[in-house]
Parts: structure tokens; sequence; C-alpha cells
């Protein structure tokens, strides 16, 4: 390639097993996030740069398939009626507030720690965020299913929703009557999250839940509409940069649009609860991931030393643990869409048996 | 003649409005007299009306607050002259029960709209069949047939209008269910699928010019969001027909419908009647 884009930042050579693998995580990570609301670009980014994209392109390659991913599925979500698209839009308003803030943090840690530090401090991010919101998100999704699946409003987000401090706004899906000033610090939160760890959705969607008062099924629908405003903003804003690599950018969208519609579908047969249960397993297992990858940091920083193979072989288990993270949850999804598919056939039957007598 | 269903609703019907004619006098405005509904009759040779037709006079009954009746009628199991089989005595059973298991689902359907359905299964010729259910119920406003059932055929020396239904246009125009698009569907994805090849060929066939332009930057940025829009609605709408022509589709129960009837308070449309002004 000899143009004049191609000087500037190199982009790389397409084969078989380079489009396979981003089609096939797209497909999972479209799944995925087709279910939870997020997910999927914590993999794809780190897997495209694993294939040789530099890091400015993998990630404004990855947030261009984003938006348009996110705009399908909640599209799709909405027609079942389980998208607040106002609540989307006022948590993605002060969303875009956070994205700015977050840029501003690792810039400044950029300049002062490096390189290093700046991993190090988003690796650090990962691991505490996902450990505590996690760990909760999957207590209260084991909890809810001991109970028998039924889902209960937090007693937090029931003493925030009584308290009256104009402006109120009455979001009419969500079912869910809370002062504005309640939802800004949450959508601050999630942009500010994905703009360190490009996966606001973690902090987003449990914010909904459980301090917003929102079901766990518009919680995760609506964060698909904060992922579509945000991922739009970033992608014009990478786009007028020409980091743009529209060739990877189609082949994720390939899989991803696919898997997103199935995932949305999928919120449609299992019980509510499963969006917690799939979303606090994977938040598990990422954190676990990103847990691995702090030594390596903190040896370039000269605060610990580790020999060179011991670092990389963590290295490679971190990202092969990511893969399983986003494994597990797409496979919980199609398990589940599997048992409540052959539940639901099986009523069928045992109905179309009755009538027939 | 053999009468599968019973017109119970119709016998009580007859009762009830014998016995408060005893009563006549100054009370009589204010006796309680039963609000029978205008009706109109579906007409089919199978073991019921045609889904299509069905559908349509669902949603007609609904927005004039009519109920129906479902009459299926089988031409062939008529009795001619005096003899009359086992084997046909045995065929016409089958064809009662198959024909009110159909009719439970038909009943079901209507009842969401909040619409009420009666079945009624003869065999026989289809004139005198109509005839009969017009005698035995009440308020009949009109006839619906389905397509291949001529007028001449349903209204012998009745005078009811009778439309008939053909195809899916009835259905279509009325109806705009969800579940009921099931053909066209293969098309679509198809269609789409093709559209979704030719574009992804367009693109990766001129990389080097796509990705010249594309890079550039500042007013080209709006080369890639563009694409990616389009993208997304020939992709997304092809990956959306597929699932649902793989049969993986949202199950009926999240779309939301009025369980229970739903419809207009029925107004009173007082029948004349004969009076003596004392």
């Amino acid at each position: 390639m000899q143009d004049i884009a191609a000087e500037a930042v190199k982009f790389i050579d397409l084969n078989a097993i380079n489009v396979t693998f981003l089609f096939i995580v797209g497909f999972i990570g479209g799944l995925v996030s087709g279910f939870i609301g997020s997910g999927g670009a914590f993999v794809l980014t780190p897997g495209m740069m694993s294939l040789g994209v530099p890091g400015a392109v993998a990630v404004a390659s990855n947030m261009c398939h984003k938006f348009p991913k996110a705009m399908v599925g909640a599209y799709k979500r909405w027609k079942y009626g389980q998208v607040d698209i106002k609540l989307g839009l006022v948590m993605a308003a002060s969303a875009g507030v956070g994205v700015q803030v977050g840029i501003m943090i690792q810039e400044w840690i950029l300049k002062n720690w490096g390189q290093a530090g700046s991993n190090l401090y988003v690796s650090l991010s990962f691991v505490v965020i996902l450990v505590i919101v996690g760990g909760y998100v999957f207590y209260d999704a084991y909890k809810t299913a001991k109970s028998g699946g039924e889902e209960k409003v937090t007693g937090l987000a029931q003493w925030l929703q009584s308290i009256n401090l104009p402006p109120m706004m009455h979001f009419k899906t969500a079912n869910v009557r809370i002062s504005m000033w309640f939802t800004i610090p949450i959508g601050f939160a999630t942009g500010m999250l994905a703009a360190t760890i490009a996966v606001g959705g973690f902090i987003g969607v449990p914010g909904m839940i459980y301090v917003l008062g929102a079901s766990g099924l518009v919680a995760s629908a609506t964060e698909l509409v904060i992922a579509f405003v945000m991922g739009f903003g970033g992608s014009v804003k990478w786009a007028i940069g020409g980091m743009v690599d529209i060739r990877l950018t189609l082949i994720i969208l390939a899989g991803s649009l696919l898997g997103v519609q199935l995932g949305a579908i999928g919120t449609t047969y299992v019980k509510e609860h499963m969006i917690k249960i799939v979303m606090g397993t994977i938040m598990l297992i990422v954190a676990v991931s990103r847990g691995l990858a702090v030594p390596k940091y903190l040896t370039q920083l000269g605060v610990i030393s580790l020999p060179e193979s011991t670092i990389s072989l963590m290295m490679s288990a971190s990202f092969i643990i990511m893969c399983i993270a986003l494994a597990v949850g797409a496979l919980i999804i199609l398990g589940s869409m599997w048992k409540a598919k052959r539940a639901e056939t099986a009523a069928e039957g045992a109905l179309a048996l009755e009538e027939g007598h | 003649m053999l009468n599968f269903i019973k017109k119970i609703q119709g016998k009580k019907r007859d009762l009830e409005e014998k016995n408060p004619r005893q009563d006549a006098g100054p009370d009589q405005e204010t006796r309680p007299k039963p609000e029978v509904p205008r009706k109109i009759l579906v007409v089919g040779k199978g073991e019921t009306p045609d889904v299509e037709v069905m559908d349509y006079a669902v949603n007609l009954a609904e927005r004039l607050g009519y109920d129906l009746i479902a009459l299926s009628v089988n031409t062939a199991l008529g009795q001619k002259g005096r003899l009359f089989t086992p084997y046909k005595y045995h065929l016409r059973k089958k064809f009662a029960q198959r024909a009110r298991d159909a009719g439970e689902a038909l009943r079901k359907k209507a009842a969401l709209k909040g619409v009420g359905l009666e079945q009624v299964v003869k065999c026989g010729d289809l004139r005198s069949a109509v005839a009969e259910v017009h005698r035995q119920s009440k308020r009949i406003e009109f006839v619906i047939t389905q397509d291949g059932i001529k007028e001449k055929e349903v209204n012998g020396d009745l005078n009811i209008p009778v439309f008939s239904i053909t195809g899916y246009q009835g259905e279509r125009a009325m109806a705009k269910d969800a579940d009921s698009r099931g053909s066209g569907l293969i098309g679509k994805t198809v269609g789409f699928g093709l559209a979704t090849a030719v574009l992804y060929a367009a693109v990766f066939m001129n990389t080097d010019t796509v990705m010249q332009y594309f890079t550039k930057g500042a007013w080209y940025a709006a080369l890639p969001i563009a694409t990616v829009f389009v993208f997304s609605f020939v992709h997304g709408a092809f990956s959306g027909y597929l699932w649902e022509a793989l049969g993986i589709q949202a199950p009926k129960k999240v779309q939301p419908r009025p369980a229970a009837a739903k419809r207009p308070v029925a107004r009173k449309r007082p029948r004349p009647e004969l009076r003596i002004n004392t």
C-alpha cells in the first residue's frame, strides 16, 4: 500500500485466519452485547492488537463497529418493549461528559507515568471495578435464582426514588420516577469507564438496576442506546483522524449484527436474572484476566521484578482467559435459550395434546 | 341431519326471551332485556374457514363490536336419499372432531381481541346449513364466505348480504400481525442476503481505493460512518430475517396484547317491537 494514509498508520493485510477470527469474535461479542447491553469490545481491541493492528486503529475500528451494532440491537429490543429511550438519552448525555473527563485523566497519567503507568491504571480500574460490581451482580443474581427468579428493587433505589429533588423525571418503560440528579453520576461513571476500559456497560447496567431501580431487562436494553450515542460520537472523532480501518470494522460487523440480534431474541426467552448471571460471570472472569496483566506493568514501572518468560506467560494467559470470559457468557446465553426453547416446545405440545382430547 | 354442536346458547336465549314477556305493563321499559350481540356468520367448506378469512372476520367483528359464528360445512358428507352408511357416519364424526379442535384455537384467537366466537359444524349443502343457522341464531347481520363459494350457494330464500373474501387481501389490509407474514420471509432473507453480499464484494474488491479515501480524515470521515450505517441497515435486516426464517424469534408472549376483552361498551340499539299503547 502506497497511499498517503498508510504512511502515517500501518494497516494490516488480511488473510483467512484474521478474517475468521474477527468474524467469530464479532459474532460472540455481538451475542453477549445483545443480551447484557455491552461486551465484546474488551476482547476485540486486544485481539486486533495481537493480530498486529496498531492500538489506535484497533480502538477506532472497534468503536466504529460498536455503534451500528448497538443501534441494531437497541432497535430489536425496542420492538420487544424493553428500551427506555428517554433514560438512555439522559444517561448518554452525562456519559458524554464522563468520557471527556476519563480521557483527561488518561492523558494526565500518561504524561506523568508513561505508557506503563497508563496501562497499570487501566488494568487496576478493571480489576477493582469488575470485582466489586461483578461480584455484587453475581451475588444478586444467585440470590434471585434461589428465591424463585423474582426480581426486587433494591432499598437504595427505593430510597433515591422517594427523594423529591427537582427536576424529577419519569421513565415510562423502566417505570421509574427519580430525580435527574441521581441519573447524572451513573451516566458520568459509565462514560468514564468507557473511556478507561472501553466497556461502560459494566457500570451503566448495574447502576441502572441497583441505583435507579430499573429491571435487568430494561437496563441492559437501554445500555444499547447509551452505547450507540457514545459509540457514534467516538467513531466520528476517530474517523476525522482517519484511524478507522473500514475493512476490520465491516468484518466484525458481519459477525456482530448476527450475534446482537440473536442475543436480543435470547432476552425474550430466558428468565430475567439470567442477564445478571451472564454479566456477573463475564465481569469476574475478565477481572481475573486483567489481574494477570498487572505484574507486567508493575515490572515496567520498576515496582517489582519478574523474569521475562513469566510475564509473557501471564500475558498470554490473560488474553486466553479474556476469550474464555466471552465464550462462557455466550455458552450460558445459548444454553439457557436452548433450554427455554425446548420447554416452550414441550408446553406447546402438551397444550396441543390437551386440545386434542 | 346430525347436529354435533348443540345450540345451547340459542335455546337459553329463547327461554329468556319468553319469560320476561309475561310481565307486561308499566315496568315494561325497565325490564331486563338480554342484549343479543349482532353477529357475522363466517362460512367455510373446510374444517374451519380459511385463516385469512377468519383473521379478516375477527378484525371486522372487533371494529364493529359484533360476535362471530364460524360455520364449517362438509358438503361431501350430506345425506342423499335414505341410505346412510356407517362409514359415512364415521367420516362425519371424524370431521366434527377435527373441526372442533381447530375451532378451539380460533375461539382463543378471537377472545384475545374480545370477540365472542361460536362454532357450528354441519354436513350437507351450504344453503340449508346457512338457513338453519340463521333460523337458530338471532341477529346475523351479514355473511362472510371464503373464496370459491358463490353467493347463490349460500343465499337461498334468505335476504342477508354475502361478502366473499379472496385470498390474503383482506387479511393484509386489516391485520398486520407479525406472525401472519410467514410467506415472503425466505424471499426477503435471500434478497437482503444478496444485497449484503454485493455490498461486501463492492468494498473488498476495491480495498485499495476504499482505504485511500476512507482514511483521509477530516470531511472524508463521513465515508466510513455512512458506510457502517448502510451496512447495518442491509446486513441487519438480513440477519433479522435469517433468524426468523430459521425459526428463532421472540415467543409470542413478549408482544403485549389485550388479554381481556377490550371493546367499546355496547350502545343500546333497541329493536323495534310491537307494544300496545294503553
